[in-house]
């Protein structure tokens, strides 16, 4: 037995040995380094959470080589105890020679700790921040000039920044570009009957809260923030700061993470002192509790991306039994009526498109939820030349558990704490704790980040605020250092070592910004760029080591070295070798820079037209919100219009135009002459504006040569009008014909002579029927006789599934006109044309399980192969919704509470077991009776999967629908047989619902794509990152905005070619937004 | 003669003998005594559950309402001076006939009636289990025969009043579309500072009424039609509110008007925002509160149990219908709260004194429910009852004292106007409405003899 367990013994020790030696970061032993900094909230202090509510938000930590001995030293702030100052004294040993620095600082609490050469002697100093004006708190922020003998002399007031804010974090940077650096005061709001309410209330200047922007004037700085244009209100509750210049201009522009309602901040530099906010603009969605944040080139581009923390868990228990998203009206209310942008409660990455927008993609790249997140670090930790991310978080008491929420909102608890704190503890008692491990994520290709928390560091509970990296080893490799709570400090050593090559480059700059802050730097190698600027300033509360870092894998030496100083020159050094540690001087013959030569423009674009053409539609959506009447539906069907049409109604040869309305809106038709185009008056339409128009066709449906207009309805609203309409042209008057009564809300028309008669006859697509979503709706095929239509009665077409799209096209080529028709829920179905009769194949020609929310159709030719393939656009990545063949999506169909009405469960998979997309609140709101009675507390609710919520039996009995794939991509013919080839990631950020091939650039046929979609819950944000896509073959695809064309926050529902005046013209048309014509990016015609 | 003698000794002897058995059995199982205080007990606990459930007011009135039936039915069988509901109240017959014979001990049935129709209606089940388990344990112990006969009873009549009142289209509205907030419709009531939850039950005008012929039977004369128009009725309105409220400011918080406010504020859902969250901050509800009345009139005037039964049960058989015909007004008119209108034309800092409750504004809720209460528990009571109404002392406020039922439910009304959440019209209006709804109930409904 004793050998047994000696055996165990060693196998455990082996087993944890080898396991340790995988991992990228080694911690530290505190006994070796002789670090033994903790940042202990003192108890006796007699504050808690309850009084303040950032009492956990924790202490910053600065690295620098405070003493210019080649060695990184390290700063930490302690919320109520001594700061700390750890002198590098080699080999991963340090020396705690605070008291003797005199950088202990006298503040009561103290928050964000930054190193910069505030004077411009070439040393580094110290900026502390603090709390001041609340709880009794006293002192001020402090500024410990180094007096380059390891002592520093607290200098705030010579210099003007002795400030007694709530301070978060500063962040020293060069703004008007005169040479030396300005500071930028991040302040924090507190939970005030001022700090709420509308979102203007940032226009109004408040001391405490407001955020400041400093000029430094030869060593005193000036608060130049009103002039400046930077927001100061009493709801600038400002956690996260970034300095980077976004557009490349040569300017610093500013970001700012705002936590709660208050909108994070975009400030672009205007280069003349001032700043403009323009967040809506560029953004489409936020995080809605900003916290810390960073930025980086995270897709070789040469443009800074960002990416802001928020508070998501990733845990199923944590998740449900923790505060989410607004409800969809709240939201409403927030963003239309109080003045705020788009928030939603996951971090977020927002991918720099050329230095305009960002499109949003955090869901796609899976670093979306990483539980109560203080700071992220951007770099290369492992070297292999892609950015990777280090996130830390934690928190001792969670105040959003809901039911630790629902005690507090006992009144009699309430008061009890509101007068006598005799509760506190009780309270305090019934929040749980959020104590969980660091993040770490590897980058890689195509926009993911692998999640490798479990292989890189050690998993522990430590709960961690600030963060920064350096190399403290002098091995190259960066390393990084977390300012814990209640917990000894954690030094992260990067043990990537030689297993790849790196460049570590420090800059000598001149003047008072020694260390060059604000340099960027292209690095070229191989086709392959990488970008870095030089920003300290980083992460939460806290700042890095002063030098740029790049992995290189296993390259030996690089291309190219383009370094961009502050004062828009550069210079250029060619065959670096890797592997070392470069100062780079700012040259002195160095040349003038001219970034808008940096990233020239190669491609032929789309230019919008300055007049529309004389098309002034603008759909307007109607006020419905289908969660209202449908609580538990995925997503809306109300808005997908308008429908659009295009075709000669006149008969004069001109191509002219049909908008459809929403529901009580009036269509349009616009008349084409030689000028452009004219709207006419069409009264037949107009009055019947009852009806959602959501797909149209116009052609000569009873072959007098005259066109007319065809309309089916849907809208999916209650109650609906469903007649669709079949409008004859006689002299140029629409009037309404006789139709078949159709009942289902149609998606999709498409008018083709299917029988070979020598009429058009009619496909209609359905989506669903009304007000039951889940129960499938039929297609209809009408044949044409004479002009009179009828339904043509056959099975095939019946319960075909939630249709969306369909495209008529010889896929078989037989010679006839076969139909493939795609939709939500359902894979594409291929059904032949026999002579008239159609006949499904889709099991044959399109074998593999392709269940997914497909949204259109499109053949082209994508391979150049001869053959017509089949682009599909689909939902995409960027979502909470998740599929897979082994783990499809679910969402069962029942009246699963018997009263009559029927209700639909969406299910997703997560670490191998299935769970509702919704909270228990949300599921209550239609199973009230069944569930708040199962589940008393939101603890005992959490976590359990969709077979313990509800009975196994209800669900067997329920019909149950699949999706096993979310991307969009195309249907490769290979010899009549498709398989499914999915698009990039950049593709797959929103659902694309459009496409229309053109030879745009006179050369090959080619695709334009767009999408995105709002009609989903605050819970699923908003799919609005999609700026389109030129699709010319499969390997060459440009996004809108490389194109000239951005179509980003605008929900595309058609695109079409209209020729006017033998110009061909894109035409876009857009939900609840006002058309838009753009001129073909001819390259020469 | 000795004959009849000896006959009549051995009845003595058989009498004794039976009276012995009987004193022994006696002595062994007492008759159980359920007390009115039992009862107000248990009224009481459904207050206390609903706090920590959170149930709107419309919601709250459906969890008083039907168990105080089911007590009432099983007095009704028993005493000549109460007349069943049944064919009063819509669709309500097939009550279990008590066998007199029995045993059963009425009180004692009425009771575990109220209690096992209250656990079907709240949330926390093990709440009223609780409670419930405690006092079965101390009745089996004192008379395990007596207990189980009228338990049986008891859940008898409970069971048919949950069958009857699962038909009254509760479970139906909650599938019913929720309140759309249409931004662009000016008048039109919108979600209010600082939760901006959803309006609270917009398909309660359609539960099945029990006495009322239709939810809008006593429909109120139209809301007035929104302006902003400086001379308008409605734009007067708005400033009388807003004017109010200055005046109030000015003389400050110990002020009569801001003390009505604070004490008949019943309203579960002020909500407070605190930290990363958004939370309700609970009360009682309204109609729990006139429930606190109900309990006061009783033992002010030492009504037996019965009396107590049926005075609970009038009471919230009136709010419950109070609370239809209300919410079908609020939600056929949806008038824009004061707090909206005043922070987008007026003066964008203002709040109310009070919390604005989540649903439309007319006609007042308070209103309609108040004189409903008052109306019936002065046919129960008499006018010019005077009492000291101590039922928010739990919650921190002081005791109020009124001459009458009337000028407390006048009070309650007016406390909404001077709290900004309600415009003169809807108390006004509202208080009409209560009358007609309370003369209604207490001509229609045949419960005394």
């Amino acid at each position: 037995m004793n050998n047994f367990f000696r055996i165990l013994l060693v196998l455990w020790l082996f087993a944890s040995c080898s396991k340790k030696q995988d991992l990228l970061f080694e911690k530290l032993d505190s006994d070796k380094s002789n670090i033994t900094f903790n940042n202990q909230l003192l108890e006796s202090k007699k504050i808690s959470i309850l009084d303040y509510l950032y009492y956990y938000n924790g202490g910053g930590v600065a690295l620098g080589d405070i003493n210019n001995d080649g060695l990184l030293d390290i700063y930490f702030t302690s919320n109520q105890g001594k700061n700390k100052l750890y002198l590098n004294k080699g080999d991963n040993k340090f020396e705690d020679i605070s008291t003797k620095a005199g950088i202990e600082g006298e503040s009561d609490w103290e928050t964000g700790s930054i190193m910069a050469d505030v004077n411009g002697d070439g040393y580094l100093d110290i900026y502390v921040c603090a709390v001041v004006g609340i709880n009794g708190f006293e002192g001020h922020n402090e500024l410990f000039i180094n007096n380059k003998d390891n002592t520093f002399t607290e200098s705030s007031a010579e210099y003007g920044l002795d400030l007694d804010n709530y301070s978060t974090s500063v962040a020293f940077f060069d703004y008007d570009s005169d040479g030396d650096l300005d500071m930028y005061l991040l302040n924090h709001a507190i939970h005030s009957e001022e700090s709420y309410g509308k979102a203007s209330i940032r226009n109004k200047r408040n001391y405490e809260c407001g955020d400041k922007l400093f000029r430094n004037d030869n060593g005193k700085f000036v608060d130049v923030s009103e002039k400046a244009g930077i927001f100061g209100g009493a709801n600038g509750y400002g956690l996260g700061i970034a300095i980077s210049d976004f557009n490349l201009d040569g300017n610093p522009d500013i970001y700012i993470g705002n936590d709660f309602h208050e909108d994070d901040y975009y400030y672009i530099n205007n280069g003349d002192g001032t700043f403009t906010e323009s967040l809506k603009n560029h953004f489409g969605h936020t995080s809605r509790f900003s916290m810390g944040l960073d930025v980086a080139d995270v897709n070789h581009d040469g443009f800074p991306d960002i990416l802001t923390l928020d508070m998501l868990p990733e845990s199923e228990k944590v998740l449900k039994s923790s505060l989410g998203d607004d409800n969809v009206q709240m939201l409403k209310v927030r963003t239309e009526k109080l003045g705020y942008h788009y928030q939603y409660t996951r971090n977020m990455l927002q991918i720099n498109q050329g230095g305009n927008n960002f499109t949003e993609t955090a869901l796609l790249s899976g670093v979306a939820a990483t539980d109560w997140s203080w700071s992220v670090l951007f770099s290369d930790y492992d070297q292999d030349g892609e950015q990777d991310i280090f996130v830390c978080n934690g928190i001792p008491k969670r105040p959003n558990d809901l039911d630790y929420v629902k005690y507090l909102s006992n009144d009699q608890v309430k008061t009890k704490i509101n007068s006598t704190k005799l509760l506190d503890k009780e309270a305090l008692r019934k929040m749980p704790n959020g104590k969980v491990t660091n993040y770490v994520f590897q980058g890689s290709k195509d926009l993911i980040f692998n999640n490798k928390s479990a292989d890189w560091i050690e998993n522990d509970s430590i709960i961690s605020n600030g963060s920064a990296y350096g190399d403290l080893d002098n091995d190259g490799d960066l390393d990084v250092v977390t300012n814990n709570l209640n917990s000894v400090a954690s030094i992260y050593i990067n043990k990537t070592n030689d297993k790849a090559n790196y460049l570590k480059l420090k800059l000598r700059f001149g003047g008072k910004n020694t260390f060059g802050i604000g340099t960027k730097i292209i690095s070229y190698n191989k086709g392959k760029m990488q970008y870095k600027e030089l920003q300290t300033t980083r992460g939460f509360q806290s700042s890095s080591e002063p030098i740029i870092h790049f992995g290189y894998g296993k390259a030996s030496s690089i291309d190219s070295l383009v370094v961009i100083w502050p004062d828009k020159t550069s210079q250029t050094l060619k065959n670096v070798k890797t592997n070392q540690t470069l100062t780079i001087k700012a040259n002195t013959n160095r040349k003038a820079f001219d970034y808008k030569k940096l990233h020239p423009a190669v491609l032929p674009v789309f230019k919008k037209v300055e007049n529309n053409l004389g098309i002034d539609f603008i759909h307007q959506e109607n006020d419905y919100t289908d969660f209202l009447a449908q609580k538990l539906i995925p997503y809306q069907h109300s808005d997908r219009g308008p429908a659009t049409a295009i075709g000669d109604l006149n008969g004069d040869g001109k191509e002219d135009l049909f908008f459809g309305g929403a529901k009580g809106k009036k269509a349009a038709i616009y008349f084409q002459n030689t000028s452009g185009f004219i709207k006419k008056p069409t009264p037949a339409i107009e009055n019947d504006s009852i009806y959602e128009d959501a797909s149209a066709v116009i052609g000569d449906f009873n072959n007098d040569k005259i066109n007319d207009l065809f309309i089916a309805s849907g809208g999916g609203e209650n109650p609906a009008n469903l007649d669709s309409r079949l409008y004859l042209n006689k002299n140029n008057q629409l009037s309404k014909a006789t139709f078949p009564i159709l009942t289902q809300n149609a998606a999709v028309v498409k008018a083709f002579d299917y029988d070979n008669d020598g009429d058009l006859d009619l496909f209609i697509g359905n989506n669903s029927k009304n007000n039951i979503f889940g129960s499938n709706p039929d297609c209809y095929l009408l044949n044409n006789n004479k002009g009179v239509f009828a339904i043509v009665e056959n099975k095939l077409f019946a319960k075909t599934g939630m249709v969306t799209d369909a495209t008529v096209t010889d896929f078989n080529k037989d010679g006839k006109s076969d139909l493939i028709i795609v939709g939500e829920w359902m894979k594409p179905r291929f059904y032949a044309n026999k002579n008239g009769k159609f006949q499904e194949v889709t099991e044959t020609v399109l074998p593999e399980k392709l269940n997914g929310l497909w949204q259109s159709i499109q053949s082209f030719d994508i391979d150049h192969d001869g053959d017509e393939d089949y682009l599909v656009g689909n939902w995409g990545m960027n979502s909470k919704f998740k599929a897979s063949n082994e783990f499809p999506m679910k969402m069962y169909y029942d009246d699963f509470d018997a009263n009559w009405s029927f209700e639909t469960i969406v299910a997703v998979e997560k670490n191998g077991q299935y769970y509702t997309t919704m909270g228990l609140d949300e599921l209550a709101e239609e199973f009230s009776g069944m569930l708040k009675k199962k589940f008393n507390t939101y603890k005992s609710f959490a976590g359990q999967p969709l077979e313990e919520v509800f009975d196994s039996k209800m669900l067997a009995k329920a019909k149950l629908f699949e999706v096993h794939n979310l991307k969009s991509g195309y249907l490769r013919n290979d010899n009549g047989k498709f398989t499914f080839v999915q698009f990039s990631n950049k593709m797959q950020v929103g659902p694309i619902n459009c496409f229309v091939k053109s030879k745009f650039d006179g050369g090959k046929e080619a695709v334009f794509a767009a999408g995105n979609y709002f009609g989903v819950t605050p819970y699923h944000s908003r799919f609005d990152g999609f700026s389109g896509a030129l699709i010319k073959n499969e390997k060459t695809i440009y996004l809108g905005n490389q194109v000239g064309i951005d179509l980003s926050n605008k929900a595309v529902r058609h695109l079409d070619i209209i020729t006017f005046n033998s110009k061909k013209y894109l035409l876009v048309t857009i939900n609840n937004k006002r058309a838009e014509i753009y001129e073909l990016p001819m390259a020469k015609n | 003669m000795s004959q009849i003698k000896s006959n009549k000794m051995k009845f003595k002897i058989y009498l004794l003998g039976t009276i012995f058995i009987l004193f022994i059995s006696c002595k062994k199982e007492k008759h159980i005594e359920v007390t009115t205080d039992e009862y107000h007990a248990s009224i009481d606990n459904v207050i206390q559950i609903m706090i920590h459930d959170i149930f709107s007011p419309p919601v709250a009135s459906r969890i008083f309402v039907y168990p105080n039936i089911a007590a009432y039915e099983i007095i009704a069988q028993n005493n000549k001076n109460y007349t069943s509901l049944q064919h009063q109240l819509k669709g309500l017959d097939s009550i279990p006939v008590l066998d007199q014979k029995s045993g059963v001990n009425i009180p004692l049935a009425a009771l575990i009636a109220h209690m096992e129709v209250s656990k079907q209606l709240v949330f926390s089940e093990e709440l009223v289990e609780k409670f419930r388990d405690s006092l079965y344990k101390k009745w089996g112990d004192e008379n395990s025969d007596e207990f189980e006969v009228s338990k049986e009873y008891g859940l008898k009549v409970a069971e048919r009043i949950k069958k009857w009142m699962g038909k009254d289209n509760y479970k139906q509205t909650r599938t019913f579309p929720k309140f759309s907030v249409f931004a662009n419709q000016p008048g039109r009531w919108q979600p209010t500072p600082p939760a901006y939850m959803d309006a609270v039950e917009p398909h309660w005008g359609e539960i099945r009424t029990l006495v009322l012929d239709s939810a809008s039977q006593f429909k109120p004369i139209p809301a007035l039609p929104f302006s902003l128009d400086k001379n308008s009725p409605f734009y007067k309105q708005i400033i009388e509110v807003y004017n109010i409220s200055l005046d109030m400011k000015k003389k400050g918080d110990s002020c009569d008007e801001i003390k009505m406010a604070q004490f008949w504020d019943c309203n579960p859902y002020v909500s407070v925002s605190q930290g990363h969250m958004m939370f309700a901050k609970k009360k009682i509800s309204p109609g729990a509160h006139w429930m606190g009345i109900v309990k006061i009139a009783c033992k002010k005037t030492n009504a037996d149990f019965d009396k107590t039964v049926f005075a609970y049960t009038k009471t919230s058989i009136g709010m419950f219908e109070a609370f239809i015909s209300c919410w079908d007004e609020k939600y056929r008119s949806n008038v824009i709260r004061p707090e909206t209108v005043i922070n987008q034309h007026i003066d964008e800092n203002w709040k109310p004194a009070l919390q604005t409750p989540p649903f439309p504004e007319y006609t007042s809720g308070h209103s309609v429910l108040s004189t409903v209460a008052s109306t019936i528990l002065t046919s129960i009571f008499g006018d010019n009852f005077s009492f000291v109404d101590n039922s928010e002392l739990p919650f921190g406020l002081p005791s109020r004292s009124f001459k009458s039922f009337d000028s407390a439910s006048k009070e309650a009304a007016m406390s909404r106007f001077y709290g900004g959440i309600h415009y003169r019209a809807a108390i006004e209006n509202g208080m009409v409405q209560g009358k007609q709804v309370g003369d209604f109930v207490v001509t229609k409904l045949k419960m005394n003899k």
